[in-house]
């Protein structure tokens, strides 16, 4: 019973390059629903873990078990049609294309629904083409892009992309859904923007934010899990990361930029 | 702003559209310029055709999906050798011989597909090169299936039905609409949810798998389209020579299809056939300036990669830049003057860097 409600099960995940071992024995649990904020200072392993979550490049040791099911050796491709979608650090977007046509392709990705080799123009009279503009329509609504379908990605504000990929993630309609420090880069009106959209997402989506911010990490978490060195120190809730003395000593005695 | 970009906007495809026109018009009026038909339409007419359709097959690959395919001529050279295989060794009829031809050089293209989108940038060019040579040395070696050498000949055209092929204006009509018809169909395709799709994958293949795409189907699917498209250059090609031997897919030729599409513009469907007719009239006539006729189809593809990098296809826009240079610059015309193009050599590198990242994840 327990064992069904994981959404993620990572047992002894760790990956090395080389002589790099980037990630050492790593457990996680997060139930389904459950809202997770990863922090850590740069090099403690989080973008890596993010990875092998992904499937980007194969986990040395370890098994990932994603709603159960073991996908440790499964493509990214299979991974996203098991419920798991991602945002990417840097931005990958598709730049020669419109924000709704990167949202429309968002859509293919996971569902066949036939439409491949009918015309992708919003015009299309096909029901198939037309439900999935759509939709199209109403994902950047949701992330307060409703009035920029049509403007070509290269146009955007950084913050508007950053809000393209959440609205193309969001497109897989995850079920685990893993953002890759999401406000990089905002203003504080964008980032305080950025915790409304977050926060308004659907409770079933469980969320796994990877974050620089503390200030985002711990408003939309409701549990933070800190990493240094490859390895978890620390696990809890926002509070008592909040409180404790490692995480000051790790954040502050770092460099500068890692207090962010 | 935003209102003198949409105007402007507006009225440059009006301009490139009359350009376009005018150069259809010159297509179909071709055969009633020229002075000498029985010269004219097989050697520039026609071959232009050819080169163009192939070439269309290779700037396809490239500019929807970022793959530069070096086995496109390879490709175009197996229908042909299928349809020339099922007319002289077989006695078969042109009705039969030109869908073999097509699905022969189809199915090769896909085979070739499923090696070849296992590797990236210069790798697969490399791969698609070295696949092209061993087509090459079958072609050249095999006196069962190809006629080693002397090739498969003859190869005429015959009337079918009310459609008189024999007749070299009429050939020369339905290889221009067949084109036509390619290169609606290749437009077609880049507009469908499959052609945004490989659009996606050329700009972020990490992206696209993350996003559930199974990024190397996509590849496939995409090179055995472009397969298709030089394989009707092929058979066009074989009816044209009226023999097919090895020289068609030896190194020059696929040299060739590469010059075309540089010269015409690797990023435009239609300009490959601008880069055709300047490729086959230096073939025909540099002879009569100079012996050295390769030297001086080098010299003008250095001079197009120099001075119009966009290939013949973009001197328009050059052009139109450059008088509203001189009128006086202003920031606009300098971002349009230099349009925001993703540089292949970047994701050449991206991906390159994948790849050693993953190859460093498998050898641990």
């Amino acid at each position: 019973m327990r064992q069904s409600s994981l959404a993620l099960n990572v047992t002894g995940l760790s990956k090395s390059f080389g002589g790099l071992h980037a990630m050492k024995s790593m457990d996680l649990q997060i139930q389904d629903g459950e809202r997770i904020s990863m922090i850590g200072t740069n090099g403690a392993g989080k973008s890596t873990f993010f990875n092998l979550l992904a499937g980007v490049f194969p986990a040395t040791t370890g098994r990932i078990e994603l709603f159960g099911e073991d996908v440790t050796t499964l493509s990214t491709a299979k991974r996203a049609k098991k419920g798991l979608a991602r945002t990417f650090q840097t931005s990958s977007l598709f730049e020669q294309l419109t924000a709704a046509e990167n949202v429309f392709i968002a859509l293919g990705g996971v569902e066949f629904n036939g439409a491949s080799l009918r015309l992708a123009l919003p015009s299309s009279k096909n029901i198939l083409v037309e439900n999935r503009w759509s939709r199209v329509e109403r994902l950047l609504e949701r992330v307060a892009l409703g009035d920029q379908g049509s403007t070509m990605v290269a146009n955007l504000s950084h913050g508007e992309q950053r809000q393209l990929e959440l609205a193309m993630a969001l497109a897989l309609q995850p079920k685990l859904l893993m953002l890759d420090e999401p406000a990089a880069g905002f203003s504080p009106a964008e980032r305080a923007h950025l915790v409304k959209i977050l926060r308004e997402l659907p409770q079933e989506i469980t969320l796994l934010l990877i974050e620089h911010d503390m200030d985002i990490a711990l408003a939309t978490a409701n549990r933070v899990v800190v990493m240094h060195d490859g390895e978890k120190i620390l696990e809890g809730s926002p509070q008592e990361v909040r409180s404790s003395a490692r995480v000051r000593e790790i954040y502050l005695g770092g460099s500068l930029d890692d207090v962010a | 702003m935003s209102t003198d970009q949409t105007t402007s906007m507006r009225r440059k495809p009006r301009l490139g559209a009359v350009l376009w026109l005018a150069f259809l018009i010159f297509a179909f009026a071709f055969p009633y310029l020229v002075d000498r038909p029985k010269f004219w339409i097989p050697n520039i007419g026609i071959k232009s055709i050819w080169l163009g359709v192939v070439a269309m097959s290779l700037v396809f690959l490239n500019r929807y999906v970022g793959l530069l395919s070096l086995a496109q001529m390879t490709i175009a050279g197996i229908s042909a050798y299928g349809a020339g295989f099922v007319i002289v060794k077989m006695d078969g009829p042109i009705m039969m011989a030109i869908p073999i031809g097509l699905l022969v050089g189809t199915l090769a293209g896909f085979l070739i597909a499923l090696v070849a989108v296992r590797t990236k940038a210069i790798y697969f060019l490399m791969i698609t090169l070295a696949i092209g040579q061993v087509v090459y040395s079958f072609a050249s070696q095999s006196i069962e299936v190809t006629n080693a050498r002397r090739g498969l000949a003859p190869i005429k055209r015959e009337d079918v039905g009310f459609m008189h092929f024999t007749e070299l204006h009429i050939f020369y009509y339905v290889a221009l609409i067949v084109a036509i018809g390619c290169y609606v169909l290749c437009r077609y395709i880049a507009a469908t949810s499959f052609g945004l799709a490989l659009q996606g994958i050329k700009d972020s293949p990490e992206r696209m798998s993350a996003l559930g795409y199974n990024v190397n189907r996509y590849r496939i699917a995409a090179m055995t389209f472009s397969s298709f498209i030089a394989s009707v250059g092929g058979i066009i090609m074989v009816f044209d020579r009226a023999q097919v031997d090895p020289d068609v897919v030896a190194l020059p030729a696929t040299l060739d299809i590469l010059i075309v599409a540089v010269v015409g513009g690797i990023g435009s469907l239609s300009g490959v056939f601008f880069g055709a007719l300047v490729l086959t009239l230096l073939d025909n006539f540099s002879q009569n300036l100079t012996e050295r006729y390769m030297t001086l189809t080098g010299l003008v593809f250095i001079a197009v990669l120099l001075f119009a990098p966009a290939g013949l296809a973009g001197i328009g826009k050059q052009l139109s830049a450059l008088f509203a240079r001189l009128k006086g610059p202003t920031i606009q015309d300098a971002a349009e003057a230099d349009p925001p193009q993703t540089s292949p050599a970047a994701t050449a590198e991206d991906a390159q860097e994948t790849q050693d990242e993953l190859s460093k994840g498998s050898q641990r």
